[in-house]
């Protein structure tokens, strides 16, 4: 393919299986991104992401499924189809940057036009375009082997992007840098990726990048996808426990469910110290044990009793920690200990006699067995 | 993933090099049970009588072991020593002495046998000559015994153990002993309780490694055995070779035992490096924590002195006076003794400048091809996830646990039957060397692949690039020092190899390590020490000047 105005081409996985030897890294999985559209695998070391993305790009082998990359298989099992990985016409960010240190930094973006031998007059302008791009313009003459872990970033990425390919893949670019770069190239990344119009698939464990740059996040464990949606659904809505504690700390509240309790199209169920709590079920089906999800964010401490009947109880500070942005609270609140984080303005002293109130909104029906998943350590 | 054709090549090769390793060793095992005529190709029958006759040379065993043994033990404390003062002491100079504890490997264990001979001969050596002069009698050091022949072999195998072991000291993170210090543990019981169990896995290592090594050993025992008598295993079967009549299945049958030996001993290597692994190698570069000696500093500065004195300084000194000396009879030569003479002969005759010129071209070609041939071999094992490439590593590191000579005696049956007339030219020897230098050569380049990042590859496949623009334009010119260094090894290594060449070598193709043993066993003291010399030099030289094109040509970097 020869670079132009970057094609976009949508990425379809279908029944992805790759085993490394006997164990099974990506135990079936299926998933779209549409033309132009950034989807983000996220998920802990060994869920199986990066496994994923290798497949796409074609350096993993798997054992079956298949891949299609604007509407054409790259790999397919039943067919005994493997596209290889520099015929497939996408790109791809490494975690290390793989910036080749014996090249300049031009040659290190040039590296992807020259292969496809473009005239040296086109691979000079495109090199520049692409390097005043990512800022990077000023050090074209440079050896790679000097920038420092940021520079070569901002190359890995101009390197990618400079051929126009059809897909952009990320494998945790951002996990070696350190935490305020870090915030600073989520931005740079999405705003290019915007610019650009580009389908890129991305792999991460951190879940701030996910939310902040995905059009929809992936969230694998274990080789499977646990859930599907936009950042704001996988955060508001884990479907399950994994997803709950694993987007952000959340509180589990397990109930026997109280069908004759409902109200207003609520949920109820009654915790094991008799206490009613309502959530929302987002068209999930509770089991005779049902567990909510509450995020430490949603949970509101008072010293006056607030208005309202519905989900409000006393409670007693236990532990206060000041966290900066924010204080978190150790709560004893039904027998137990739930975890709070709230904004430090009018701080709670230990051992002080509250109020703990949750709207029924942020109370999410999770789907999974609460047999299956013990209580979390919130955080 | 490569593609079919890649594939069937890789197997190719693979099966090839596995194949050059695993004949001559059939060989070498088919002749060991050869019970009919010793001189039948191929055996009139079979049987373990060979075997059964081995105790006869209880003595020569014994021998083999007592040298190997103390060769051992002095070049582990050696090495040990100076792995400690180099790398955990604030002796003055340690990184210059750090640079130098080199050069010892690079005087060949035959020209420390030379010189050694020179000066502990016990009746003309020049270190009993004023041990006489000052009032001694009979002599002060016979090196004719199987002490002296550890020692020279420990000298050499000293700076081998001194970099084992100073790798693994050096690769130990400081903060496990500054934690047991912490914890209020002294010095000397974080040095017993922490830093020694630490150590001990590598030490261990390096200790079954040089042990291995020394049961192999040829060219000392060769140099200092023979006028006493005094064998072992190795040059006991280079005697049943190239005595008349030959004793091939005897021989055979002494090669399969060291051999049988040494390979125990190189998978015990292999498991304790392997074990050791967890506690000090975190694949992060440290600073070690340097112990203030205080007065003591001078005492180690002397002791790393009198070690770089006794085998480089002495040795090289005590061939070059005897090679400008008519008759060497003396140390310091006396000024009517002088003369060039020696020089002038060796660069004269024609066997030695042929030999020579031999050498350095079977050096160039070796490490040439070597250098291709196991960097393919290596990227195979170590990249390419060929199914089997453990198996192929595995075999191919063979060559590690079989002495050269005993290598070289498969070879010579094997090669003797081949139906390509190669025996007695150089081809054979290459062929020999490439075989027996396949551990160093594969060892060397896998260090390199290993740092080099797989991704650096694969981004290179995902810009587009297919398998040989890569190969071109990112692992190559990546690998280029490690492929450089491994050129220089293999090369030192042919121009200066002994074991296989001295028995493959054919009379109108020599060269000149076995030209050297030659001529110091049938003519002149003072022409081997003068080709001896020669011989160092011309690596120097062949180095210098591959450095300097080398740096030329790899200058302008990029394309």
């Amino acid at each position: 393919m020869t670079p132009g105005p970057p094609t976009k081409a949508s990425i379809e996985v279908r029944d992805l299986v790759v085993r490394y030897g006997a164990v099974a890294a990506v135990r079936g999985v299926s998933f779209d991104v549409a033309a132009g559209e950034h989807v983000t695998l996220l998920g802990p070391s060994g869920c199986g992401k990066t496994t994923t993305l290798r497949a796409i790009a074609g350096l993993e082998h798997p054992a079956s499924g298949e891949i299609r990359v604007g509407g054409q298989a790259v790999y397919s099992g039943a067919a005994r189809l493997n596209v290889a990985p520099e015929r497939r016409g996408l790109s791809m960010v490494f975690q290390s940057y793989a910036i080749w240190p014996h090249m300049s930094v031009f040659d290190n973006v040039a590296y992807g036009l020259r292969v496809r031998k473009l005239p040296g007059a086109e691979v000079a302008e495109r090199v520049r375009w692409a390097l005043d791009l990512v800022q990077m313009g000023a050090l074209a003459a440079r050896s790679a082997a000097q920038l420092s872990g940021g520079q070569q970033q901002r190359v890995a990425l101009a390197r990618a992007f400079v051929f126009s390919p059809s897909v952009l893949l990320f494998d945790e670019p951002l996990s070696n840098l350190d935490a305020k770069l870090r915030a600073e190239m989520r931005i740079e990344i999405k705003e290019l990726q915007r610019g650009l119009g580009i389908t890129s698939v991305y792999v991460t464990h951190d879940l701030e990048e996910a939310l902040a740059i995905s059009d929809r996040i992936v969230v694998m464990r274990d080789g499977v996808i646990e859930q599907v949606g936009s950042p704001a659904e996988i955060y508001d809505r884990p479907r399950s426990t994994f997803v709950a504690d694993f987007v952000g700390s959340a509180n589990l509240i397990r109930g026997r469910w109280r069908p004759d309790l409902e109200q207003d199209g609520l949920v109820a169920l009654e915790t094991s110290g008799g206490l009613i709590v309502h959530g929302s079920a987002y068209g999930r089906h509770p089991g005779a044990e049902a567990l909510f999800s509450v995020r430490t964010v949603h949970v509101r401490l008072t010293r006056e009793r607030p208005l309202g009947t519905r989900n409000v109880w006393p409670a007693r500070i236990r532990r206060r920690v000041f966290q900066g942005d924010f204080t978190q609270y150790q709560v004893d609140w039904d027998g137990r200990t739930l975890v709070v984080r709230s904004a430090t303005g009018d701080p709670l002293a230990e051992d002080d006699e509250i109020y703990l109130a949750v709207e029924p909104r942020h109370c999410v029906l999770l789907e999974d067995e609460p047999l299956r998943g013990g209580p979390l350590p919130p955080g | 993933m490569a593609s079919w054709g890649s594939r069937l090549l890789a197997a190719l090769v693979g099966g090839g090099a596995a194949v050059l390793v695993l004949y001559p060793i059939a060989f070498l095992i088919q002749a060991s049970l050869s019970v009919g005529d010793p001189q039948a190709r191929p055996p009139e029958a079979y049987g373990l009588a060979n075997f059964a006759e081995l105790p006869r040379y209880s003595r020569i065993f014994t021998n083999t072991v007592v040298v190997a043994v103390a060769a051992t033990v002095v070049a582990i404390v050696v090495g040990f020593v100076m792995a400690w003062i180099l790398s955990r002491t604030n002796m003055p100079g340690r990184h210059v002495f750090e640079q130098l504890m080199a050069l010892p490997y690079y005087v060949t264990p035959l020209m420390g046998a030379l010189a050694w001979s020179l000066l502990g001969s016990p009746s003309g050596g020049f270190l009993n000559q004023a041990w006489r002069a000052l009032g001694g009698t009979d002599h002060l050091i016979d090196i004719n015994s199987a002490w002296g022949i550890a020692w020279v072999m420990a000298l050499f195998e000293g700076s081998v153990a001194f970099v084992m072991i100073g790798a693994v000291m050096k690769s130990m993170d400081p903060a496990l002993e500054e934690a047991s210090q912490v914890l209020g543990a002294g010095r000397i019981r974080t040095m017993l309780k922490v830093t020694l169990p630490l150590v001990i896995p590598g030490v261990l290592g390096a200790t079954v490694f040089c042990f291995a090594e020394m049961l192999g050993s040829f060219s000392a025992a060769l140099v200092l055995g023979l006028p006493s008598r005094f064998y072992v295993v190795t040059t006991a079967m280079y005697q049943l070779v190239s005595q008349y009549p030959p004793r091939f299945p005897t021989a055979a049958a002494m090669g399969v035992s060291l051999f049988a030996v040494m390979f125990v001993m190189v998978w015990l290597y292999r498991r304790i490096v392997q074990r050791g692994h967890y506690a000090t190698i975190t694949g992060k570069a440290f600073r070690p924590r340097v112990m203030r000696v205080g007065r003591l500093r001078w005492g180690l500065f002397a002791l790393c002195l009198a070690y770089l004195g006794v085998a480089v300084v002495l040795p090289v000194l005590t061939l070059f006076s005897a090679s400008i000396q008519r008759l060497a009879t003396a140390l310091v030569p006396a000024r009517a003794n002088l003369t060039l003479a020696n020089y002038a002969t060796a660069f004269s005759l024609d066997a030695v400048r042929s030999a020579l010129g031999n050498s350095l071209l079977l050096g160039a070609a070796t490490a040439t091809l070597g250098v291709v041939v196991m960097a393919f071999l290596a990227w195979l094992i170590y990249r390419s996830r060929l199914p089997g490439a453990g198996g192929i590593e595995y075999v191919l590191m063979f060559p590690q646990a079989v002495p050269r000579l005993v290598f070289a005696f498969g070879m010579l049956w094997a090669w003797l039957i081949f139906p390509l007339p190669i025996y007695g030219t150089l081809w054979l020897l290459l062929i020999a060397y490439l075989t027996v230098f396949l551990p160093l050569g594969l060892r060397t380049i896998a260090g390199v692949i290993l740092q080099v990042d797989r991704s650096l590859e694969e981004s290179a496949q995902m810009c587009g690039a297919g398998w040989g623009y890569r190969m071109r334009t990112v692992t190559v010119p990546l690998l280029r020092p490690g492929l450089v260094a491994a050129w220089l090894l293999l090369f030192i290594a042919s121009v200066r190899e002994l074991g296989a060449s001295i028995l493959l070598m054919g009379p109108k193709a020599k060269v000149i390590t076995p030209a050297i043993v030659e001529s110091w066993f049938s003519t002149s003291t003072e022409l081997t020490a003068a080709m001896a010399l020669l011989q160092t030099l011309a690596v120097a030289v062949a180095l210098v000047l591959l450095f300097t094109v080398a740096r030329r040509v790899t200058q302008p970097a990029g394309e």
